[in-house]
């Protein structure tokens, strides 16, 4: 009996696997396409997409999967973004292979340190101490005037060098090298979500009693993840610093954590993808805001918070998830 | 060994003005389990409400009490719309507070502008006292009087009132507490605006010494944040005891070891955090 379910459950697995490939090679072909539809501005606003979804869904990580809301996730990406900016523009180094893996460690170790503190506490006290650790790195951002510009920003930041004697990085190259620096990233967090250690989380967000109980070490769960989250916040970090060549502190201080929040819940959290359409959602407003209502921006994304918390509480993409499967089964028929 | 008093007067002055901040927000946290993050918009709002009706000529003290009252008012149609259909979802409460600081703030700037306005304090306490041989500003002495005030209210509204032990029992289960006939919704209320209104007059109490614009909004946020982490939650005791150690590591930290002052109270959170997780005074469970 029980070999029969098995056999049935796989066949279940598979055929779910076979109805999203088409879905992957459709992204994958937008992904690959897109810039040669659209103007460079608005690719460049995509590549900005991009980083971002990298970074809410190293998030969602934590408050999605783990149900550990932290308000200081930007620190680990600031970190990352700092520290590349800070390699390449004072000290000339332009190697990607070094540059890069400076800033993705300096972040994995900033919250090795923030969450062995940070963990101490539990539910709305761990949201309080990560703001606080967030603001922390704002400060020093803002103070440490000599290394990091203070609010003048650090300026000089070029595009990343590969060493390829064949391949140069404009717009358009950084554009694809972020792209596939995406892909792989959402394919090691994809099977790190569905791995049994991805489910040993999702059961500490539900029941953290009951899985200390089974004998797991939940500290070390919520400790290993809020590490790995710090180590992708710090991969969008380094790209973000790549692309935006300017780095100013409110890029890392509470702002930028809130917003990347609003991304992941606006999408929705429990929905692998939900951070990404988030991202798409808000990084476009943010910029057509900007463009026409500059100094009415902040008050928008308030409104988001609102309606989002109210109405829209699982997030646009169960809504879309919705309309696809609709659309689909229409198209089957 | 005479520059140690002017430096300890100063501790003892800002930790009343750091518990002044953080009481408001200690008592919405400590009684209804919400971390308002909007609790610095409160503040700045107290204080801009508090200007104007200064402005329009209201004596100081009846200008602190409106501005308090009516920020109170705000925050409790806040509290009814929207904060009581999230009873006990602590995260979905803490993200749409943030939604709040960002529209409040922007309001604020838009009504206000951006520049720090600051308040003469009134006449009579804007002299100087002797104390031993040193001069010092009589508002401050003031300070700490307001906030001892505070908190004896805020201790004997929420232990010694029956308004106080409603809200902890609804805390506990709230619709046991409603099931015994208990008016939970209203209460809460109650305890919202007295936190909001706490909050919001001492924006304007503090005005004559802490300038007021719309970017302060998350400083005084932090400082209360770090108050109640070093304090603990619930009880006012701990607020007054976390406000007293941040502002003495905070001046002697400014006044001895002026590089670092902006992270000495950082580490002071991070050293009594790893000793004791709950903070100095914990609410026992």
């Amino acid at each position: 009996m029980r070999f029969v379910k098995t056999i049935i459950n796989t066949a279940k697995l598979y055929m779910a696997k076979q109805q999203n490939r088409p879905a992957y090679f459709v992204a994958g072909l937008v992904l690959v396409l897109l810039p040669l539809f659209v103007a460079p501005y608005l690719r460049d606003i995509i590549t900005k997409i991009l980083i971002y979804a990298i970074f809410a869904t190293s998030l969602n990580l934590l408050c999605g999967y783990t149900g550990l809301f932290s308000l200081g996730h930007a620190a680990y990406f600031g970190v990352a973004g700092y520290t590349t900016g800070v390699l390449m523009a004072h000290y000339g180094v332009e190697s990607f292979w070094i540059v890069a893996p400076a800033g993705v460690l300096m972040a994995a170790l900033m919250a090795a340190a923030f969450g062995f503190v940070a963990l101490r506490g539990v539910g709305t006290y761990f949201l309080l101490i990560t703001l606080a650790f967030g603001q922390l790195i704002y400060s020093v951002a803002l103070k440490w005037r000599t290394v990091t510009g203070g609010t003048n920003g650090l300026v000089n930041v070029g595009y990343p060098d590969l060493g390829l004697p064949w391949f140069t990085m404009n717009a358009l190259s950084f554009y694809y090298f972020v792209s596939v620096i995406l892909v792989i990233s959402f394919f090691l967090l994809y099977r790190l979500v569905k791995s049994p250690f991805g489910v040993a989380l999702q059961a500490i967000r539900e029941n953290e009693t009951r899985m200390q109980s089974l004998g797991y070490n939940t500290w070390l769960y919520k400790y290993i993840i809020f590490i790995v989250a710090g180590l992708f916040a710090g991969v969008a970090g380094t790209l973000f610093s790549y692309h935006s060549t300017i780095l100013v502190p409110s890029q890392v201080g509470i702002l930028a954590s809130t917003l990347v929040m609003l991304m992941v819940i606006i999408g929705g959290k429990r929905v692998f993808w939900g951070p990404t359409i988030g991202a798409i959602v808000i990084i476009f407003v943010e910029h057509y805001s900007s463009l026409y209502v500059p100094t009415h921006w902040p008050l928008i994304l308030g409104c988001f918070f609102v309606v989002t918390v109210m109405f829209l509480r699982g997030g646009i993409s169960i809504y879309l998830i919705k309309l696809l499967k609709r659309v689909v089964s229409l198209c089957i028929r | 060994m005479e520059s140690i008093l002017p430096n300890l007067l100063n501790a003892i002055t800002f930790g009343f003005i750091l518990f002044l901040i953080a009481s408001g927000l200690s008592v919405i946290y400590g009684f209804m389990g919400i971390l308002n993050l909007a609790h610095g918009v409160f503040y700045i709002l107290g204080a801009y409400f508090g200007l104007a009706l200064n402005n329009y000529g209201v004596p100081f003290v009846l200008a602190s009490l409106g501005a308090g009252i009516i920020v109170g008012i705000i925050a409790m149609i806040v509290e009814r719309v929207f904060l009581s259909r999230l009873h006990k979802q602590l995260d979905e409460q803490v993200l749409i507070t943030i939604g709040f600081v960002y529209i409040f703030t922007t309001l604020a700037r838009l009504i206000w502008g951006s520049e720090a306005k600051l308040v003469a304090a009134p006449a009579i306490v804007s002299g100087f006292v002797n104390i031993g041989d040193i001069r010092y500003p009589l508002y401050r002495l003031v300070i700490i009087a307001a906030g001892l005030a505070i908190a004896v209210g805020l201790w004997l509204l929420t232990e010694k009132t029956r308004a106080g032990s409603i809200i902890r029992a609804g805390m506990d289960n709230k619709e046991m507490t409603m099931a015994l006939g208990m008016n939970y919704g209203m209460v809460a209320s109650i305890i919202f605006f007295m936190g909001a209104f706490v909050g919001g007059a001492a924006g304007f109490i503090g005005l004559p010494i802490i300038a007021v614009h719309p970017a302060i909004v998350f400083d005084i946020l932090l400082l209360s944040l770090i108050v109640i982490v070093v304090g603990g939650v619930g009880r006012i005791e701990g607020v007054l005891l976390g406000s007293m150690v941040i502002g003495l590591i905070d001046s002697l930290g400014k006044a001895y070891f002026p590089d670092w002052s902006y992270f000495t109270i950082y580490l002071a959170m991070i050293i009594i955090l790893l000793v004791k997780p709950r903070g100095l005074l914990p609410r026992s469970q």
